[in-house]
């Protein structure tokens, strides 16, 4: 009885399971406040805070205006000072305002205080292109992963937005989370009991024989796909959802990678200085020369016009098409392909 | 005549609905545009209202209940009392108006 208990599920919008984990922890410790554009009333940009504003009240659900840097500048002191805040930043692009006191203050906080002081804040925000054009619709979170004290996560699921936006709550540093604009429409089954994803554990969504793909957020659903399509061929492929970008797991990715023996980054960013470049190096300097592709955006601005979008994000086709030019180079085993 | 009353789209960005609120229970007569059902997507209501009259005669999912798009909510019919099929697969669909709030 007890294990059916702990193993039964309830069906949520992605937005009501990030409700349920902030409504949740906002019960459990008095310290969590949420911050942002919106947030109160309104009930969040995805409806993802509905019904907080009204349990909890003005003095711990906050509306600002319009000032990133000043935002998560609050949400680090109000962290210096005791609180846990939740600094809600509609779009990713306009994490770059905020970066000052994420990076210069909360991120090294421990560090310049010899530990006397920490800044538990999480900051939340949303990435990914879905229509809203050059500034609407980055994925920046490679910039960040080379900040030492941020630790960064990007859920792909309902269960996992709701488990990790729980563990990011209780760390006691910043926590950058990430959600992305396509993952709120979809619905998936969440534990009916409490559950929290470690901080730095990745998940095997799908196990392979032929080759090991790593992605995160979104692209997870999107190497899904291909793996469909690629498994009509007789193509067999492992998908890692990351769930964590910083810490990485990097243990289970060359668990997998030293069984399949090749490996395809996917992510829906840039890909120099990517979070693919950083798997795939760091993968060959624990197994040595694997091969390796990577795939993320082309190098351009994302456009508003949906065709130009599409021709610039990565989709399932352009990873069928990596992994098959990667699984047939056979005379160089280290072939680094770009796509 | 029997119908089935499926979830009406396409609405953008949505794939998945979940079962708000049935307005009525089987035995009822909608006239039409009267509301049936109440579903709810990732970010707005839907109101799905007779567009001709019918009467409610079996629903296929309770409120709370998940279904896709095009996918079958309800068996309705002209006659109250007409023999229902075991599916609904293969009846015409209920004509309905919908409107996405």
């Amino acid at each position: 009885m007890a294990s059916e208990m702990a193993s039964a599920t309830v069906k949520l919008f992605y937005r009501e399971a990030i409700a349920r984990a902030v409504r949740e922890e906002m019960m459990r410790d008095p310290r969590v406040i949420l911050i942002g554009q919106d947030v109160a009333a309104m009930g969040g940009s995805y409806k993802e805070f509905v019904g907080l504003f009204e349990q909890f009240g003005a003095s711990r659900v906050r509306n600002t205006p319009v000032a990133e840097a000043s935002m998560i500048g609050l949400g680090v002191g109000a962290a210096a000072a005791g609180m846990r805040p939740l600094v809600s930043i509609t779009y990713m692009d306009f994490l770059m305002l905020g970066l000052d006191p994420l990076v210069n203050y909360g991120a090294k906080l421990r560090y310049k205080s010899g530990g006397q002081l920490s800044a538990p804040v999480v900051v939340k925000t949303t990435a990914g292109a879905k229509g809203q054009g050059v500034a609407h619709s980055q994925c920046i979170e490679s910039w960040l992963m080379n900040v030492p004290g941020l630790k960064i996560v990007a859920p792909a699921t309902p269960a996992d937005a709701y488990g990790l936006l729980k563990s990011a709550l209780r760390e006691d540093g910043p926590v950058l989370y990430v959600d992305h604009k396509r993952l709120f429409p979809g619905a998936g089954e969440v534990p009916c009991v409490e559950d929290l994803i470690p901080i730095g554990k990745s998940i095997l969504r799908r196990h392979g024989r032929d080759i090991t793909i790593v992605a995160h957020s979104y692209m997870v659903r999107v190497a899904e796909a291909a793996a469909d399509r690629l498994a009509a061929e007789g193509i067999s492929c492992e998908i890692i959802d990351l769930r964590s970008l910083a810490p990485l797991d990097l243990a289970a990715i060359c668990e997998s990678v030293a069984r399949t023996s090749a490996l395809l980054t996917l992510e829906e960013g840039q890909i120099p200085c990517g979070v693919g470049g950083e798997i795939a190096f760091r993968v060959q300097e624990e197994l040595g020369p694997v091969r390796v592709a990577r795939v993320g955006a082309l190098p351009v601005p994302v456009s508003s016009n949906p065709v130009l979008e599409a021709a610039c994000i990565p989709d399932a086709e352009r990873v069928c098409q990596a992994v098959r030019q990667i699984l047939s180079a056979s005379r160089n085993p280290v072939r680094n392909v770009s796509q | 005549m029997n119908y089935k009353l499926i979830v009406p789209g396409p609405i953008e960005d949505v794939e998945e609905v979940r079962v708000l609120e049935w307005h009525g229970t089987p035995g009822r007569t909608f006239a039409a545009g009267e509301l049936i059902v109440e579903l709810e997507t990732h970010k707005a209501i839907v109101e799905v209202r007779a567009a001709k009259q019918g009467v409610l005669r079996r629903i296929l999912c309770e409120a709370g209940g998940w279904r896709k798009i095009g996918e079958p909510l309800a068996l309705l019919s002209d006659d109250p009392a007409s023999p229902l099929p075991e599916s609904a697969d293969g009846l015409a669909a209920m004509l309905v108006e919908f409107e996405v709030t």
